[in-house]
């Protein structure tokens, strides 16, 4: 589709300062599976469904952290309100749900300060479809 | 445990859409979404959406995208470079190599970190990208 040939998007790199509270974060809390191909303990791969998230301490690769911008990474869940409930049992701070009119979302951040928003559309794209 | 599906997007963060789109739609030579409007621009890169995102709509500052966060497969890394090369885009350092993939790195016209990257090694379970 590209005049360069972009195929596809083969990880979204997640910059981390603490990879065990961002393995618990993304592994544990959010329930994502981890690609056995993860190369490094320092750099950990997480599966979402489409696109794999690349967690990794930049220290350790002779950068300095900087945390992605809010709401980088938009997850899909069944329901922003459920999800916010239960990561709020687990004792997360997640921010109050909005709705756009056509979706809804709520923030959370991962223990490094990267803003993740839990998301779903409701309304129907101009061509009928739903999510 | 959260029941997570997919990433319905990646936001990029703009300070000037249709610079933006431009960069995305036709350096880059990604899909534009029919769904997208004049103030929500989608583009597809076969597996996820990259929205761009202006943060003053959303009475947010902008900050970019740090360094090699969206990684996009190509079918051959240097070919890429080249031909990016030649409309302008710059790269920040030489080509790496893994041991495993080669990739290189380089950035939109708002400074978001973006690289080109290609795994020739195959996965533990033999399979190739």
């Amino acid at each position: 589709m590209a005049e360069i040939g972009v195929e596809r998007v083969d990880y979204i790199r997640v910059p981390v300062t603490d990879i065990d509270a961002a393995n618990h974060f993304y592994g544990e809390l959010l329930g994502l599976r981890r690609n056995p191909n993860s190369p490094a303990d320092d750099w950990v791969e997480y599966e979402t469904g489409n696109v794999t998230l690349a967690v990794m301490t930049p220290h350790t690769h002779d950068y300095e952290f900087s945390a992605l911008p809010p709401s980088t990474i938009a997850l899909r869940v069944a329901d922003v309100a459920a999800a916010k409930a239960k990561l709020e049992e687990a004792g997360l701070e997640v921010a109050d749900m909005w709705d756009s009119g056509a979706c809804n979302g709520a923030g959370v951040s991962d223990p490094s300060g990267n803003r993740i928003l839990l998301h779903r559309r409701y309304a129907q794209y101009p061509d009928g479809t739903t999510p | 445990m959260t029941d997570v599906q997919r990433v319905d997007f990646i936001a990029v963060p703009t300070r000037d859409r249709d610079r933006s789109a431009r960069f995305y739609g036709e350096t880059l030579g990604l899909e534009r979404n029919p769904n997208s409007t004049d103030t929500w621009i989608e583009f597809e890169t076969g597996n996820v959406t990259l929205a761009l995102v202006t943060p003053a709509d959303f009475g947010m500052d902008f900050a970019p995208l740090p360094f090699g966060s969206i990684v996009l497969r190509v079918p051959d890394v240097e070919a890429t470079k080249e031909r990016l090369g030649e409309v302008g885009v710059e790269f920040q350092g030489e080509t790496w190599d893994s041991g495993v993939c080669n990739g290189a790195s380089f950035f939109d016209p708002d400074g978001n970190g973006l690289a080109i990257h290609r795994r020739y090694a195959p996965y533990l379970d033999g399979a190739t990208p």
